[in-house]
């Protein structure tokens, strides 16, 4: 850190007052002497004072807590690492981390680029409508989460849902057990993440699209690219960090998944499609197992940090594309 | 720089939010202080799921005669939660040292959480010396009792009755009068295969909701998932006959599957006369019945249960919530008196049979005259308590432990495949007792 250049002048000796005065550096005080190399950190430090209260302290309390037992009550019971090694052998915990990593998998696989299609879609020229669509798309995201249970509990019924009913007009037959069928409900949670979070996303591609010069595709189709090569080549590298951050985003986020398995099928059948978040909620506040509880609160924080890092230097977040 | 480095600074400050956090989360617990209040105005705070408790304690608290010769002046001050979120705020108010309800009405299915580590006598009034001069004559105690410790009073006996839509079965030829489940299972497949019309369902949504209705016929039968002392007893014959009644009607269609008895889907399988009768709760009436189809009013009836050919009884249970006090606050003891006056006198147990429809919690009440005399309307004015008292008089008991909530998770995916065909009774509830075993091993 530089000293500033300019310093203050020292003041002079004044003989009217001087017992008010300093008589050298030394005897001023710690504050005068120090401000200006302080001053920076005081301005920042309501940040970190936050950071420090609701990131830091949360984490530490969390690691605490799961290391210990506590049902809410009383003093928590230190055990260890108990806890960590008991979710080691619980085949609880390691279906609700099969099912996270399918629907992690999923979304980056496909709801992403379903948004980045989307978003080409709505960024076409003389489209009509498109502010509608924009609106029909993101609708989802802020429709009340009670409402798209109860919609969505009507839609997948095996007996009376809107799908069988469409299949077996169109198909001829409809007798899918969307929401009773373990598999089937895995693939009903994910069709709920996608019609909830497409739309979403599709704001973040429709915001860098717009952002694309014009220019390169003029030159790439003087070139002589088609309306396919001009997307390869032009489009996605444009969206480089735009993808990105999409993808860390929804990667993480998606990790912590709790809201659609919850509202749609409650985890079940039987815990076919429980997430990791939704066991956590079940430890903590169904069956007052704080601590342990905690404990996959911490290996869901970890796997997610890594993942998250990890993707991050692959896609290239925050670094210069220069 | 001089003085304090940045390192320096980012630490203290990392370690006064640390203290400031961490001590009160981690060490306060218990309840708030205060002076007891003995006498006089008192405003009890009264946390529940639903409405119609909130409509009952503050028509009791207005009810002159009820509360005659009472030192306390009572307002109620209700706070409507869902049911689940009123034992979890409650206990993490507890924890916060923060402001705890007098009166918590806490879910059956939600008890079991305050079982276990002592919550439950940290936290409430025992019981024990309130329900003594009523021995014998409380009907259902069992379910929130924590070693024999009573800590809740039911709300409603919630016995499980048969209604059946009397229209429909006139039109279908279904006797009204079968004795048994398996006679009615017979008629119910032929109903079946000629007009797809069934007479009973299960449920194939939350496990919670699997377990419950696979409990009930369980009940019924004379089977129980845990004993008095808390001991897993669901590997029974009594069990397996019960599961492999419940596959064998879904297969024939005698039982519909539905994933929630009170929602849409069940809403438009009783408008369309798909769903012909169904055994549940007497609180069905209202909440399922009279909520879904009100446009049936008159249509329906209700009987006791069919009896298992194997025995048990012509009633069972499912759902209630019990009331607890909360100790060691300043409203206590007038919480304690409001909840005495309102649950164990007979005053009280009509007003809330007519402010909310819950049954009495007392035997001696089937038989007071002015309930034997009520007829409801949407029952098409059936006299009720013929009914209900010939079932609150074979009540089955029902026990719960601290793993209730580990088992219901844990049975209810294994229940659901039975149910689906995919594997026999015997092995779904083999399945489920191991993971359970597993699982509360730790």
């Amino acid at each position: 850190m530089t000293r500033p250049v300019a310093t203050p002048a020292r003041p002079e000796p004044s003989t009217a007052r001087p017992a008010k005065q300093p008589a050298n550096l030394a005897e001023r005080s710690w504050w005068s002497r120090n401000q200006r190399s302080l001053a920076p950190y005081v301005f920042v430090s309501p940040f970190y004072l936050l950071y420090g209260l609701f990131l830091l302290v949360p984490i530490l309390v969390g690691f605490y807590l799961s290391c210990t037992e506590w049902a809410g009550l009383g003093t928590p019971r230190w055990v260890g690492l108990r806890n960590y090694r008991d979710l080691l052998t619980d085949q609880s915990f390691w279906a609700a981390m099969g099912n996270t990593a399918l629907y992690v998998l999923f979304t980056l696989c496909v709801v992403v680029p379903a948004a980045l299609l989307i978003a080409q879609a709505l960024n076409a020229r003389g489209l009509r409508g498109r502010d509608m669509f924009r609106m029909t798309y993101f609708m989802p995201v802020v429709i009340s989460p009670i409402v798209i249970s109860v919609v969505f509990g009507l839609i997948f019924d095996k007996d009376y849902g809107l799908v069988n009913a469409t299949l077996q007009a169109v198909f001829g037959f409809g007798g899918v057990d969307w929401l009773g069928d373990p598999a089937w409900a895995r693939v009903s949670v994910v069709i709920l993440v996608l019609w909830r979070w497409t739309g979403y996303l599709t704001i973040f591609f429709l915001a860098g699209l717009q952002n694309v010069p014009r220019e390169l595709y003029e030159a790439a189709a003087i070139d002589g690219a088609g309306p396919v090569r001009r997307f390869w080549d032009v489009t996605l590298p444009a969206l480089r960090p735009v993808t990105a951050f999409v993808a860390v985003t929804v990667l993480v986020n998606t990790a912590q998944i709790f809201d659609e398995p919850f509202l749609l099928t409650q985890g079940g059948p039987g815990e076919s499609t429980l997430s990791v978040a939704m066991f956590v909620f079940r430890a903590g506040f169904q069956r007052q197992q704080l601590g342990y509880a905690a404990a996959a609160g911490v290996i869901l924080f970890v796997v997610v940090f890594v993942l998250g890092q990890l993707a991050m230097r692959a896609l290239g977040v925050g670094r210069s594309t220069r | 720089m001089n003085g304090m480095s940045r390192r320096s600074l980012l630490r203290a400050a990392t370690g006064a939010g640390l203290g400031a956090l961490a001590l009160p989360g981690l060490t306060a617990c218990g309840s708030s202080s205060g002076r007891t209040v003995s006498s006089g105005r008192v405003d009890v705070s009264l946390w529940t799921h639903d409405p119609g408790y909130i409509k009952t304690f503050q028509a009791a608290a207005g009810d002159k005669a009820l509360m005659q010769g009472s030192r306390f002046d009572y307002r109620v001050k209700a706070t409507n939660a869902a049911g689940s979120d009123v034992v979890t705020r409650t206990i993490a108010q507890a924890v916060a040292g923060g402001n705890t309800p007098d009166l918590a009405g806490v879910i059956v299915d939600q008890f079991p959480r305050v079982m276990g580590s002592a919550i439950a006598e940290n936290l409430f009034v025992d019981l024990s010396d309130t329900v003594r001069p009523f021995e014998g004559e409380l009907l259902k105690l069992a379910p929130y009792s924590v070693d024999k410790i009573p800590y809740g009073l039911d709300s409603d006996n919630s016995i499980t009755v048969l209604y059946y839509r009397q229209d429909l079965f006139a039109k279908y030829g279904i006797p009204e009068d079968l004795d048994t489940w398996q006679d009615l299972a017979r008629v119910g497949a032929r109903v079946y295969d000629q007009h797809k019309v069934s007479l009973g369902m299960v449920s194939t949504g939350d496990n919670g909701a699997i377990v419950n209705g696979f409990l009930q016929f369980l009940l019924q039968r004379g089977g129980g998932i845990f004993d008095a002392s808390g001991e897993l007893v669901l590997d029974s014959a009594e069990a397996v006959e019960v599961l492999e009644f419940m596959a064998q009607g879904v297969r024939s269609g005698f039982l519909m599957s539905l994933p929630d008895p009170y929602g849409a889907v069940c809403g438009a399988a009783l408008k369309s006369g798909r769903l012909a009768a169904a055994a549940m709760p007497n609180w069905y009436n209202v909440y399922g019945l009279q909520a879904n189809a009100p446009e049936d009013k008159g249509k329906w009836r209700m009987r006791t249960l069919p009896r298992f050919a194997g025995g048990g009884h012509v009633a069972s249970i499912l759902g209630g919530t019990a009331f607890c006090v909360v100790k060691g606050k300043p409203n206590t003891e007038a919480a304690l008196e409001l909840l005495r006056r309102v649950y164990l006198t007979r005053e009280g147990q009509l007003l809330r049979y007519h402010s909310g429809g819950f049954l009495p919690t007392l035997k001696s009440l089937y038989d007071d005259p002015e309930l034997t005399s009520v007829a409801d309307d949407y029952l098409g004015g059936q006299r009720v308590f013929d009914v209900y008292r010939a079932a609150a008089a074979d009540l089955p008991l029902y026990y719960q432990a601290p793993g209730m909530q580990f088992l219901s998770d844990l049975l209810g995916g294994h229940i659901l495949q039975a149910l689906q065909g995919k594997t026999s009774a015997a092995a779904a509830l083999k399945a489920g007792i191991r993971d359970y075993r597993q699982q509360v091993k730790r």
